[in-house]
Protein backbone atom coordinates (compact mmCIF):
# COMPACT_ATOMS: atom_id res chain seq x y z
CA UNK A 1 0.00 0.00 0.00
CA UNK A 2 2.68 2.41 -1.00
CA UNK A 3 0.19 5.17 -1.77
CA UNK A 4 -1.95 4.62 1.27
CA UNK A 5 -5.19 3.50 -0.45
CA UNK A 6 -5.94 1.26 2.47
CA UNK A 7 -6.57 4.29 4.62
CA UNK A 8 -8.98 5.71 2.04
CA UNK A 9 -10.93 2.51 1.77
CA UNK A 10 -11.41 2.13 5.48
CA UNK A 11 -12.57 5.72 5.77
CA UNK A 12 -13.76 7.00 2.41
CA UNK A 13 -15.42 10.16 3.74
CA UNK A 14 -12.16 11.71 4.71
CA UNK A 15 -11.02 11.86 1.05
CA UNK A 16 -14.15 13.17 -0.56
CA UNK A 17 -17.92 12.85 -0.65
CA UNK A 18 -19.48 9.44 -1.32
CA UNK A 19 -20.33 8.73 -4.96
CA UNK A 20 -23.83 7.38 -5.54
CA UNK A 21 -25.14 5.37 -8.47
CA UNK A 22 -27.56 7.24 -10.72
CA UNK A 23 -29.60 4.02 -10.74
CA UNK A 24 -29.95 3.74 -6.97
CA UNK A 25 -33.72 4.21 -7.32
CA UNK A 26 -34.17 1.64 -10.09
CA UNK A 27 -35.50 -1.61 -8.60
CA UNK A 28 -34.34 -3.59 -11.66
CA UNK A 29 -30.82 -2.45 -11.02
CA UNK A 30 -30.59 -2.35 -7.26
CA UNK A 31 -29.20 -5.81 -6.73
CA UNK A 32 -26.67 -5.45 -9.52
CA UNK A 33 -25.52 -2.04 -8.35
CA UNK A 34 -25.10 -3.39 -4.83
CA UNK A 35 -22.96 -6.22 -6.11
CA UNK A 36 -20.93 -3.85 -8.25
CA UNK A 37 -20.41 -1.52 -5.31
CA UNK A 38 -19.33 -4.44 -3.12
CA UNK A 39 -16.73 -5.47 -5.69
CA UNK A 40 -15.41 -2.05 -6.59
CA UNK A 41 -13.04 -1.48 -3.64
CA UNK A 42 -11.44 -4.86 -4.37
CA UNK A 43 -10.94 -3.85 -7.98
CA UNK A 44 -9.49 -0.54 -6.91
CA UNK A 45 -7.07 -2.40 -4.65
CA UNK A 46 -6.01 -4.67 -7.55
CA UNK A 47 -5.53 -1.64 -9.77
CA UNK A 48 -3.46 0.08 -7.15
CA UNK A 49 -1.35 -3.04 -6.53
CA UNK A 50 -0.75 -3.55 -10.27
CA UNK A 51 0.26 0.06 -10.57
CA UNK A 52 2.68 -0.24 -7.68
CA UNK A 53 4.23 -3.30 -9.34
CA UNK A 54 4.52 -1.46 -12.66
CA UNK A 55 2.37 -4.09 -14.43
CA UNK A 56 1.17 -1.99 -17.31
CA UNK A 57 -0.90 -4.74 -18.97
CA UNK A 58 -2.82 -5.47 -15.83
CA UNK A 59 -3.35 -1.74 -15.12
CA UNK A 60 -4.67 -1.26 -18.65
CA UNK A 61 -6.99 -4.27 -18.44
CA UNK A 62 -8.46 -3.26 -15.08
CA UNK A 63 -8.90 0.33 -16.23
CA UNK A 64 -10.55 -0.85 -19.44
CA UNK A 65 -13.03 -2.93 -17.47
CA UNK A 66 -13.86 0.01 -15.22
CA UNK A 67 -14.28 2.32 -18.19
CA UNK A 68 -16.69 -0.12 -19.81
CA UNK A 69 -18.72 -0.91 -16.74
CA UNK A 70 -18.92 2.10 -14.42
CA UNK A 71 -21.15 4.16 -16.68
CA UNK A 72 -23.53 1.26 -17.09
CA UNK A 73 -23.95 0.89 -13.32
CA UNK A 74 -24.70 4.56 -12.84
CA UNK A 75 -21.20 5.78 -12.06
CA UNK A 76 -20.65 7.83 -15.20
CA UNK A 77 -18.21 10.17 -13.55
CA UNK A 78 -15.87 7.31 -12.61
CA UNK A 79 -16.32 5.83 -16.09
CA UNK A 80 -15.07 9.04 -17.66
CA UNK A 81 -11.98 9.19 -15.47
CA UNK A 82 -11.31 5.53 -16.32
CA UNK A 83 -11.80 6.19 -20.03
CA UNK A 84 -9.34 9.11 -20.07
CA UNK A 85 -6.83 7.02 -18.18
CA UNK A 86 -7.34 4.09 -20.52
CA UNK A 87 -6.63 6.34 -23.53
CA UNK A 88 -3.35 7.47 -22.04
CA UNK A 89 -2.37 3.95 -21.00
CA UNK A 90 -2.91 2.66 -24.51
CA UNK A 91 -0.56 5.22 -25.96
CA UNK A 92 2.27 4.22 -23.64
CA UNK A 93 5.32 2.50 -25.05
CA UNK A 94 6.76 1.21 -21.78
CA UNK A 95 5.91 0.59 -18.15
CA UNK A 96 8.20 3.45 -17.18
CA UNK A 97 5.62 5.88 -18.54
CA UNK A 98 3.19 4.70 -15.86
CA UNK A 99 4.68 7.39 -13.65
CA UNK A 100 3.05 10.07 -15.81
CA UNK A 101 -0.46 8.90 -14.88
CA UNK A 102 0.02 8.56 -11.16
CA UNK A 103 -2.42 11.32 -10.36
CA UNK A 104 -5.15 9.85 -12.53
CA UNK A 105 -4.68 6.39 -11.07
CA UNK A 106 -4.87 7.93 -7.61
CA UNK A 107 -8.06 9.71 -8.51
CA UNK A 108 -9.66 6.62 -10.02
CA UNK A 109 -8.76 4.44 -7.04
CA UNK A 110 -10.01 7.09 -4.66
CA UNK A 111 -13.31 7.42 -6.49
CA UNK A 112 -13.80 3.65 -6.58
CA UNK A 113 -13.35 3.48 -2.85
CA UNK A 114 -16.00 6.13 -2.25
CA UNK A 115 -18.91 4.46 -4.03
CA UNK A 116 -22.14 3.73 -2.21
CA UNK A 117 -25.46 2.42 -3.51
CA UNK B 1 -43.33 -25.59 -44.06
CA UNK B 2 -46.82 -24.29 -43.49
CA UNK B 3 -48.34 -20.87 -43.04
CA UNK B 4 -48.73 -21.39 -39.32
CA UNK B 5 -45.07 -22.39 -39.21
CA UNK B 6 -44.12 -18.96 -40.48
CA UNK B 7 -45.85 -17.20 -37.64
CA UNK B 8 -44.12 -18.98 -34.82
CA UNK B 9 -41.14 -16.62 -34.95
CA UNK B 10 -43.26 -13.98 -33.23
CA UNK B 11 -43.76 -16.19 -30.22
CA UNK B 12 -40.38 -17.77 -29.80
CA UNK B 13 -37.82 -16.07 -27.62
CA UNK B 14 -35.09 -14.45 -29.60
CA UNK B 15 -31.61 -15.61 -28.77
CA UNK B 16 -29.14 -12.77 -28.37
CA UNK B 17 -25.39 -13.38 -28.16
CA UNK B 18 -23.51 -10.79 -26.10
CA UNK B 19 -19.78 -10.56 -26.79
CA UNK B 20 -17.82 -8.51 -24.28
CA UNK B 21 -14.67 -9.18 -22.30
CA UNK B 22 -16.10 -7.56 -19.14
CA UNK B 23 -18.38 -9.75 -17.06
CA UNK B 24 -19.94 -6.58 -15.61
CA UNK B 25 -21.35 -5.75 -19.00
CA UNK B 26 -22.99 -9.17 -19.30
CA UNK B 27 -24.66 -8.82 -15.91
CA UNK B 28 -25.70 -5.29 -16.74
CA UNK B 29 -27.23 -6.22 -20.08
CA UNK B 30 -28.94 -9.17 -18.44
CA UNK B 31 -30.69 -6.80 -16.05
CA UNK B 32 -31.34 -4.15 -18.67
CA UNK B 33 -32.87 -6.54 -21.16
CA UNK B 34 -34.78 -8.64 -18.63
CA UNK B 35 -38.17 -7.35 -19.72
CA UNK B 36 -37.51 -8.05 -23.38
CA UNK B 37 -38.06 -11.80 -23.05
CA UNK B 38 -34.79 -12.66 -24.69
CA UNK B 39 -32.56 -15.66 -24.25
CA UNK B 40 -29.14 -14.17 -23.59
CA UNK B 41 -25.92 -15.99 -24.40
CA UNK B 42 -22.58 -14.72 -23.13
CA UNK B 43 -19.15 -14.88 -24.67
CA UNK B 44 -16.15 -13.26 -23.00
CA UNK B 45 -13.78 -13.48 -25.97
CA UNK B 46 -13.86 -13.49 -29.75
CA UNK B 47 -12.96 -17.13 -30.41
CA UNK B 48 -15.64 -18.46 -28.07
CA UNK B 49 -18.09 -15.99 -29.58
CA UNK B 50 -17.54 -17.21 -33.14
CA UNK B 51 -18.03 -20.80 -32.04
CA UNK B 52 -21.24 -19.92 -30.21
CA UNK B 53 -22.54 -17.90 -33.15
CA UNK B 54 -22.08 -20.94 -35.40
CA UNK B 55 -23.55 -23.45 -33.01
CA UNK B 56 -26.39 -21.49 -31.40
CA UNK B 57 -27.54 -19.45 -34.39
CA UNK B 58 -28.55 -16.33 -32.44
CA UNK B 59 -31.07 -13.81 -33.85
CA UNK B 60 -28.84 -10.91 -32.87
CA UNK B 61 -25.29 -10.25 -31.73
CA UNK B 62 -24.31 -7.41 -29.37
CA UNK B 63 -20.61 -6.90 -29.91
CA UNK B 64 -18.01 -4.99 -27.91
CA UNK B 65 -15.14 -3.65 -30.06
CA UNK B 66 -12.38 -3.18 -27.56
CA UNK B 67 -11.44 -6.66 -26.41
CA UNK B 68 -8.01 -8.18 -25.76
CA UNK B 69 -6.86 -10.81 -28.27
CA UNK B 70 -9.33 -10.87 -31.13
CA UNK B 71 -11.00 -7.47 -31.12
CA UNK B 72 -14.58 -6.69 -32.12
CA UNK B 73 -13.75 -5.62 -35.66
CA UNK B 74 -12.01 -8.94 -36.21
CA UNK B 75 -14.98 -10.84 -34.76
CA UNK B 76 -17.30 -8.87 -37.04
CA UNK B 77 -15.13 -9.67 -40.07
CA UNK B 78 -15.26 -13.39 -39.25
CA UNK B 79 -19.01 -13.35 -38.63
CA UNK B 80 -19.65 -11.69 -41.96
CA UNK B 81 -17.21 -13.91 -43.87
CA UNK B 82 -18.85 -17.18 -42.85
CA UNK B 83 -21.90 -18.54 -44.67
CA UNK B 84 -23.23 -19.86 -41.38
CA UNK B 85 -23.20 -16.52 -39.58
CA UNK B 86 -23.19 -13.71 -42.14
CA UNK B 87 -26.93 -13.14 -41.91
CA UNK B 88 -26.97 -12.59 -38.13
CA UNK B 89 -27.47 -8.87 -37.46
CA UNK B 90 -24.78 -7.30 -35.30
CA UNK B 91 -25.16 -4.25 -33.07
CA UNK B 92 -21.84 -2.84 -31.98
CA UNK B 93 -21.83 -1.80 -28.35
CA UNK B 94 -18.70 0.16 -27.74
CA UNK B 95 -16.89 2.73 -25.67
CA UNK B 96 -15.12 3.87 -28.84
CA UNK B 97 -16.96 6.98 -29.91
CA UNK B 98 -15.00 8.21 -32.92
CA UNK B 99 -16.84 8.52 -36.25
CA UNK B 100 -14.06 6.51 -37.88
CA UNK B 101 -14.81 3.50 -35.63
CA UNK B 102 -18.51 3.80 -36.36
CA UNK B 103 -17.90 3.97 -40.10
CA UNK B 104 -15.60 0.94 -39.95
CA UNK B 105 -18.21 -1.02 -37.98
CA UNK B 106 -20.97 -0.24 -40.50
CA UNK B 107 -18.63 -0.94 -43.42
CA UNK B 108 -17.91 -4.36 -41.95
CA UNK B 109 -21.63 -5.11 -41.80
CA UNK B 110 -22.91 -3.94 -38.40
CA UNK B 111 -26.58 -2.88 -38.44
CA UNK B 112 -26.29 -0.42 -35.56
CA UNK B 113 -23.84 1.19 -33.16
CA UNK B 114 -24.53 2.02 -29.52
CA UNK B 115 -21.96 3.89 -27.47
CA UNK B 116 -21.20 2.97 -23.88
CA UNK B 117 -22.32 3.91 -21.34
CA UNK B 118 -25.63 3.21 -22.99
CA UNK B 119 -28.96 4.71 -22.16
CA UNK B 120 -31.42 2.07 -21.01
CA UNK B 121 -34.32 3.05 -23.24
CA UNK B 122 -32.10 3.62 -26.25
CA UNK B 123 -30.58 0.18 -25.83
CA UNK B 124 -33.99 -1.47 -25.59
CA UNK B 125 -35.48 0.23 -28.63
CA UNK B 126 -32.41 -0.38 -30.75
CA UNK B 127 -32.40 -4.08 -29.84
CA UNK B 128 -36.13 -4.30 -30.56
CA UNK B 129 -35.73 -2.54 -33.85
CA UNK B 130 -32.88 -4.80 -34.97
CA UNK B 131 -34.85 -7.93 -34.02
CA UNK B 132 -37.95 -6.70 -35.83
CA UNK B 133 -35.94 -6.02 -38.95
CA UNK B 134 -34.33 -9.46 -38.73
CA UNK B 135 -37.78 -11.08 -38.38
CA UNK B 136 -39.05 -9.25 -41.44
CA UNK B 137 -36.04 -10.25 -43.50
CA UNK B 138 -36.45 -13.88 -42.40
CA UNK B 139 -40.13 -13.79 -43.20
CA UNK B 140 -39.50 -12.39 -46.68
CA UNK B 141 -36.79 -14.95 -47.30
CA UNK B 142 -39.20 -17.70 -46.25
CA UNK B 143 -42.06 -16.31 -48.27
CA UNK B 144 -39.86 -16.24 -51.34
CA UNK B 145 -39.51 -20.00 -50.90
CA UNK B 146 -43.13 -20.81 -50.12
CA UNK B 147 -45.94 -21.51 -52.54
CA UNK B 148 -48.83 -19.22 -51.65
CA UNK B 149 -51.68 -21.62 -52.43
CA UNK B 150 -50.41 -24.77 -50.75
CA UNK B 151 -47.84 -23.55 -48.22
CA UNK B 152 -45.34 -26.06 -49.63
CA UNK B 153 -41.87 -25.11 -50.79
CA UNK B 154 -41.89 -23.61 -54.26
CA UNK B 155 -39.70 -24.21 -57.30
CA UNK B 156 -36.95 -21.87 -56.05
CA UNK B 157 -36.72 -23.77 -52.77
CA UNK B 158 -36.78 -27.06 -54.65
CA UNK B 159 -33.80 -26.05 -56.80
CA UNK B 160 -31.79 -25.25 -53.67
CA UNK B 161 -32.76 -28.37 -51.77
CA UNK B 162 -32.23 -30.59 -54.79
CA UNK B 163 -28.73 -29.19 -55.30
CA UNK B 164 -27.95 -29.93 -51.62
CA UNK B 165 -29.45 -33.42 -51.75
CA UNK B 166 -27.67 -34.48 -54.93
CA UNK B 167 -24.38 -33.10 -53.60
CA UNK B 168 -24.85 -35.27 -50.48
CA UNK B 169 -25.53 -38.28 -52.68
CA UNK B 170 -22.36 -37.60 -54.70
CA UNK B 171 -20.15 -36.99 -51.68
CA UNK B 172 -21.26 -39.78 -49.41
CA UNK B 173 -23.00 -42.22 -51.77
CA UNK B 174 -26.11 -41.84 -49.65
CA UNK B 175 -29.38 -43.13 -51.08
CA UNK B 176 -31.62 -40.49 -52.62
CA UNK B 177 -34.85 -40.53 -54.57
CA UNK B 178 -36.94 -37.99 -56.40
CA UNK B 179 -40.62 -38.24 -57.24
CA UNK B 180 -42.70 -36.03 -59.52
CA UNK B 181 -46.48 -36.15 -59.08
CA UNK B 182 -49.02 -34.80 -61.52
CA UNK B 183 -52.74 -34.75 -60.75
CA UNK B 184 -54.63 -36.69 -63.44
CA UNK B 185 -57.00 -34.79 -65.71
CA UNK B 186 -56.61 -31.67 -63.58
CA UNK B 187 -57.77 -29.35 -66.35
CA UNK B 188 -61.03 -31.26 -66.58
CA UNK B 189 -61.60 -30.85 -62.79
CA UNK B 190 -61.13 -27.10 -63.20
CA UNK B 191 -63.33 -26.96 -66.27
CA UNK B 192 -66.08 -29.16 -64.86
CA UNK B 193 -66.29 -28.00 -61.24
CA UNK B 194 -64.67 -24.55 -61.38
CA UNK B 195 -61.36 -23.16 -60.19
CA UNK B 196 -62.23 -23.27 -56.46
CA UNK B 197 -62.62 -27.05 -56.83
CA UNK B 198 -59.29 -27.19 -58.65
CA UNK B 199 -57.60 -25.15 -55.92
CA UNK B 200 -59.14 -27.40 -53.30
CA UNK B 201 -57.73 -30.46 -55.05
CA UNK B 202 -54.25 -28.86 -55.08
CA UNK B 203 -54.44 -27.86 -51.41
CA UNK B 204 -55.77 -31.24 -50.35
CA UNK B 205 -53.06 -33.08 -52.25
CA UNK B 206 -50.43 -30.77 -50.73
CA UNK B 207 -51.70 -31.56 -47.21
CA UNK B 208 -51.77 -35.25 -47.99
CA UNK B 209 -48.24 -35.11 -49.38
CA UNK B 210 -47.08 -33.43 -46.21
CA UNK B 211 -48.89 -35.89 -44.00
CA UNK B 212 -47.83 -39.06 -45.79
CA UNK B 213 -44.17 -38.26 -46.38
CA UNK B 214 -41.51 -38.66 -43.70
CA UNK B 215 -39.88 -35.95 -41.59
CA UNK B 216 -36.74 -35.80 -43.75
CA UNK B 217 -38.64 -35.69 -47.06
CA UNK B 218 -39.03 -32.36 -48.82
CA UNK B 219 -42.37 -31.85 -50.58
CA UNK B 220 -42.57 -28.94 -53.05
CA UNK B 221 -45.07 -27.57 -55.51
CA UNK B 222 -43.27 -27.59 -58.83
CA UNK B 223 -45.85 -25.48 -60.60
CA UNK B 224 -49.43 -25.97 -61.87
CA UNK B 225 -50.67 -29.40 -60.78
CA UNK B 226 -47.13 -30.79 -60.52
CA UNK B 227 -45.53 -31.62 -57.17
CA UNK B 228 -42.13 -33.03 -56.33
CA UNK B 229 -40.90 -34.96 -53.34
CA UNK B 230 -37.21 -35.19 -52.47
CA UNK B 231 -36.56 -38.29 -50.39
CA UNK B 232 -33.10 -38.26 -48.78
CA UNK B 233 -31.67 -41.53 -47.43
CA UNK B 234 -34.22 -43.41 -49.52
CA UNK B 235 -33.55 -45.85 -52.35
CA UNK B 236 -35.94 -46.36 -55.29
CA UNK B 237 -37.88 -49.28 -53.78
CA UNK B 238 -38.68 -47.53 -50.51
CA UNK B 239 -39.44 -44.33 -52.45
CA UNK B 240 -41.90 -46.14 -54.69
CA UNK B 241 -43.64 -47.52 -51.60
CA UNK B 242 -44.00 -44.02 -50.13
CA UNK B 243 -45.37 -42.69 -53.42
CA UNK B 244 -47.82 -45.54 -53.78
CA UNK B 245 -49.12 -44.84 -50.30
CA UNK B 246 -49.66 -41.22 -51.33
CA UNK B 247 -51.32 -42.24 -54.58
CA UNK B 248 -53.70 -44.60 -52.76
CA UNK B 249 -54.51 -42.05 -50.08
CA UNK B 250 -55.53 -39.50 -52.70
CA UNK B 251 -57.66 -42.00 -54.57
CA UNK B 252 -59.48 -42.83 -51.34
CA UNK B 253 -60.57 -39.26 -50.68
CA UNK B 254 -64.25 -38.39 -51.16
CA UNK B 255 -64.84 -34.87 -52.38
CA UNK B 256 -67.84 -32.95 -51.02
CA UNK B 257 -67.82 -30.64 -54.05
CA UNK B 258 -67.87 -33.55 -56.52
CA UNK B 259 -68.77 -36.85 -54.82
CA UNK B 260 -69.10 -38.57 -58.18
CA UNK B 261 -65.51 -37.83 -59.16
CA UNK B 262 -62.35 -39.11 -57.49
CA UNK B 263 -59.03 -37.35 -57.99
CA UNK B 264 -56.01 -39.47 -58.87
CA UNK B 265 -52.34 -38.80 -59.38
CA UNK B 266 -49.60 -40.19 -61.59
CA UNK B 267 -46.07 -40.38 -60.33
CA UNK B 268 -42.57 -40.92 -61.68
CA UNK B 269 -39.77 -41.95 -59.33
CA UNK B 270 -36.04 -42.05 -59.96
CA UNK B 271 -33.89 -43.23 -57.09
CA UNK B 272 -30.38 -44.29 -56.23
CA UNK B 273 -29.07 -46.58 -53.49
CA UNK B 274 -25.53 -45.48 -54.29
CA UNK B 275 -23.85 -42.58 -56.04
CA UNK B 276 -25.96 -41.51 -58.99
CA UNK B 277 -24.49 -41.80 -62.48
CA UNK B 278 -26.46 -38.85 -63.86
CA UNK B 279 -26.37 -35.09 -63.26
CA UNK B 280 -28.94 -33.41 -60.99
CA UNK B 281 -30.75 -31.84 -63.95
CA UNK B 282 -30.77 -35.10 -65.93
CA UNK B 283 -32.15 -36.77 -62.81
CA UNK B 284 -35.12 -34.40 -62.82
CA UNK B 285 -35.53 -34.92 -66.57
CA UNK B 286 -35.43 -38.72 -66.22
CA UNK B 287 -37.93 -38.59 -63.34
CA UNK B 288 -40.22 -36.58 -65.57
CA UNK B 289 -39.89 -39.32 -68.18
CA UNK B 290 -41.05 -41.85 -65.58
CA UNK B 291 -44.03 -39.63 -64.89
CA UNK B 292 -44.72 -39.51 -68.62
CA UNK B 293 -44.58 -43.30 -68.70
CA UNK B 294 -47.06 -43.46 -65.80
CA UNK B 295 -49.42 -41.16 -67.69
CA UNK B 296 -49.08 -43.21 -70.86
CA UNK B 297 -49.53 -46.43 -68.93
CA UNK B 298 -53.04 -45.37 -67.93
CA UNK B 299 -52.51 -42.82 -65.09
CA UNK B 300 -53.12 -43.35 -61.33
CA UNK B 301 -49.85 -45.27 -61.04
CA UNK B 302 -46.23 -44.97 -59.94
CA UNK B 303 -43.36 -45.73 -62.34
CA UNK B 304 -39.92 -46.19 -60.87
CA UNK B 305 -36.39 -46.45 -62.21
CA UNK B 306 -32.83 -46.15 -60.98
CA UNK B 307 -30.37 -43.27 -61.15
CA UNK B 308 -27.33 -45.31 -60.10
CA UNK B 309 -27.13 -47.91 -62.86
CA UNK B 310 -26.67 -48.06 -66.60
CA UNK B 311 -29.71 -50.33 -66.73
CA UNK B 312 -32.56 -47.90 -66.09
CA UNK B 313 -35.37 -50.21 -67.09
CA UNK B 314 -38.93 -49.10 -66.45
CA UNK B 315 -40.94 -50.77 -63.77
CA UNK B 316 -44.47 -50.18 -62.83
CA UNK B 317 -45.44 -50.50 -59.21
CA UNK B 318 -49.04 -50.28 -58.21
Amino acid sequence: MAFGWGVQMSNPESFGPPIRSEFAGDPDMLELVEEFVRELPGRAASLSASYDQGEIESVTRLTHQLSGACGGYGFGEIGEVARDLECRLKKMGSAAELLTVREQVDELVSMCSRVVV
Amino acid sequence: MTESGNNTTEFTRHRVLIIDDAEDVHRLLGARLKQERLELLSALDGRTALEMAREQDPSLVLLDLDMPGMDGFEVLRHLKASDETHEIPVIVLSGLQSPADKVTAFDLGAVDYITKPFDLMELRVRVRSALKMADLINMLAQRAHIDGLTGLYNRIAFDERWAQSTAENQRHAKPLSLAIFDLDHFKSINDTYGHPAGDEALRTFARLLQRECRQSDVPCRFGGEEFVLIMPETGPDAAAAVCNRIREALEAIEWPAHPERRVTVSCGVLGADNTATISPSDWVQATDEQLYAAKNGGRNRVMVSRADRADQSLRQTG
